[in-house]
């Protein structure tokens, strides 16, 4: 749990006498003009030139740098680990069998049984009482691409579980030709799919992008290894980081996750575990895929395929990953609660503070903290 | 153990001409999947039944696709990466359209037909590279790009095509170079005179049998797509040349 060690007085953070418990705690305001609403690319930077806040874990010395230099603080020998995951473009528009209403829908997770966990959104109109959402509802997207929509979430009740009626290449063939990326509001444009994928990016899955890595070049990868950096990738499908709830938002469920580790990426892991050297996590999904399994093996990695609902907080003990790179996201408890499983919640306090002050934008196409 | 039997290839242009001979001559050297890209799902199909007939253990995907588009590219490429398990061995970029044909001067050449083929044959192949390269840069891979003579000679009334190849060629060169110091491995082969639809669309009033047989041209992709040809990278080889001889260890 994360409160704020003290209130601060800029006028950028909003003052709360008495927060009432951690998920109403918002100990931040951002700004809205320093929410990235483009991509690098398109604001005139290189895609690796975003800026970096470095935060020393045991000293809670906050260095800014440029993302670029992000090899002058690490070492050779360390690991990064990066999640694979590439963005599906996860946002349908369909309509009502029906009613012919038209429904949004926001792929979030394919479930063991080949069926999809995904929020819907049915326009305001429909909210009005026009149409409810019910199991048994038929939805259909064209390019003969419809699902049964079965149940509902118990635990995330904005999300349902739908089956398709098409499958694996078939389904990912009709989702590419219908489907855009999920966006937010404070986007400029909506930027296409491929401003959504990191350059390392392998199996589709990813509801959103796992963002974290987004700044890491070729180039830079490639000088990363020369300079003895080691590199490992899994692959954890993220799914969405909005409800558009404002209630379910603040609780911050993570819907269940698919992941899979590889051995080859154990063997990494194990061999720099073993003689001591760093392994930063390329994104909050790599932590919650590398401590999901550690937890379950006795601090140990093994390769896996399997599903986790991890909720890494304040007090949880981190037995794999001793770094993290990590992007600015929405000021809330959770995230921060997050981060203080790696360092002291004042040190985040004052680091994010600063990164406020500094003007360092937000959110996916943002800047970065990496954690050390 | 055949040449190929533990790799993943995507073919693109793989419906017909060289890029379907090139899909058998895969699926014959036991591949361990293709992906196969064209503008026609129903040619892709029957190509899919007949290699599914000789090959049996190969898993065939095909995506149809207009390469033209980045949106189709994307789906491409996330549907090959799903396919191939994240591994992908051998990219062959062999799609290439002639522009309107018959082939007029670029005097009179569409601007919006030029700028077609250039998507076509030139940013088509930049991007699955770029995109693919993931697949690739860990274990190694070999990308095939299919150019023509047409890239090196400023032939009258070839048009869009023929400067298409140009910068295919730049493109290979500057990929090649940029990739190095990495186990993927990026060569450029000109197939020479063949008797595909293509060839006999650019140059109607030419006897066709007398141009090679596309099937009797895929030996070269063969080797360069399969462990033996591990040391050559960077080089523009020829189908139709002594080509074995031609080839400069790295």
């Amino acid at each position: 749990m994360l409160l704020p060690p003290g209130l601060p007085s800029t006028k950028n953070i909003r003052k709360r006498a008495k927060p009432v418990s951690v998920h109403r705690t918002v100990p931040f305001h951002l700004p809205s003009e320093l929410n990235a609403d483009r991509p690098p690319e398109r604001r005139g930077l290189a895609r690796d030139r975003v800026r970096l806040l470095v935060l020393d874990r045991n000293t809670g010395k906050v260095t800014h740098t440029r993302f670029d230099q992000i090899t002058e603080f690490l070492d050779p020998g360390d690991l990064l680990v990066f999640n694979s995951s590439r963005t599906l473009p996860a946002t349908l528009a369909g309509r009502l069998g029906h009613s012919r209403s038209a429904v949004e829908v926001r792929l979030t997770e394919l479930l063991p049984d080949g069926t999809w966990l995904a929020l819907l959104l049915l326009q305001p109109a429909i909210l009005r009482g026009k149409d409810v959402l019910t199991k048994g509802l038929r939805l259909d997207f064209g390019r003969e691409l419809s699902c049964e929509v079965l149940e509902q979430d118990q635990r995330i009740p904005r999300l349902w579980k739908l089956r398709f009626s098409k499958s694996g290449t078939e389904f990912l063939d009709s989702v590419y030709r219908i489907g855009q990326p999920v966006r937010y509001r404070y986007l400029s444009a909506p930027w296409r799919l491929s401003y959504y994928q990191n350059v390392y990016a392998l199996q589709p899955g990813a509801a959103e992008m796992p963002s974290a890595g987004r700044a890491f070049t070729w180039r830079l990868l490639l000088q990363l290894r020369h300079r003895g950096v080691e590199t490992a990738a899994i692959t954890l499908h993220a799914g969405l980081s909005s409800y558009l709830d404002n209630d379910l938002d603040r609780q911050h469920l993570a819907s269940e996750e698919e992941y899979w580790i590889s051995e080859e990426a154990v063997a990494k892991i194990r061999r720099a575990k073993d003689s001591g050297r760093r392994i930063v996590a390329i994104g909050t999904t790599v932590v919650r895929a590398l401590e999901s399994i550690a937890a379950e093996s006795g601090g140990e990695v093994r390769a896996c395929h399997q599903y986790t609902q991890l909720r890494v907080t304040a007090d949880y003990r981190l037995q794999i990953v001793s770094g993290l790179l990590t992007g600015l996201h929405e000021p809330e408890a959770s995230h921060l609660d997050l981060l203080a499983a790696f360092v002291a919640p004042g040190m985040i306090y004052t680091a994010y503070n600063e990164a406020i002050e500094q003007r360092y934008l937000w959110h996916e196409f943002g800047d970065l903290n990496l954690i050390l | 153990m055949k040449l190929l039997s533990d790799r993943f290839a995507l073919i693109t242009g793989a419906s017909q001409g060289l890029g379907r001979a090139l899909a058998l001559a895969y699926a014959s050297e036991d591949v361990r999947g293709l992906a196969l890209v064209a503008r026609g799902k129903e040619p892709l199909q029957k190509l899919k039944s007949k290699i599914d007939k000789i090959a049996p253990a190969t898993n065939v995907v095909i995506i149809q696709a207009d390469l033209g588009s980045i949106t189709d590219i994307e789906r491409v490429v996330a549907i090959t990466l799903e396919a191939c398990g994240g591994r992908l061995d051998i990219l062959v970029n062999n799609a290439s359209t002639l522009g309107p044909v018959p082939m007029s001067y670029l005097l009179d050449y569409p601007a919006d037909d030029f700028q077609q083929v250039l998507n076509v044959n030139l940013i088509s192949p930049f991007l699955l590279i770029q995109n693919l390269l993931a697949a690739m840069i860990d274990h190694g891979g070999s990308i095939i790009n299919v150019t023509s003579d047409a890239g090196r000679v400023g032939y009258p009334g070839w048009g869009a095509y023929g400067i298409s190849k140009f910068g295919l060629e730049g493109l290979s060169q500057t990929w090649a170079a940029e990739l190095a110091e990495t186990p993927v491995r990026v060569n450029w082969v000109d197939p020479g005179n063949m008797n595909t639809a293509m060839h006999r669309g650019a140059e109607p009033n030419e006897d066709p049998t007398a141009w090679a047989d596309p099937a009797a041209v895929t030996d070269i992709f063969v080797f360069l797509a399969s462990a033996a040809s591990q040391s050559v990278r960077g080089q523009r080889l020829e189908a139709q040349s002594n080509w074995r001889n031609a080839i400069t260890k790295g």
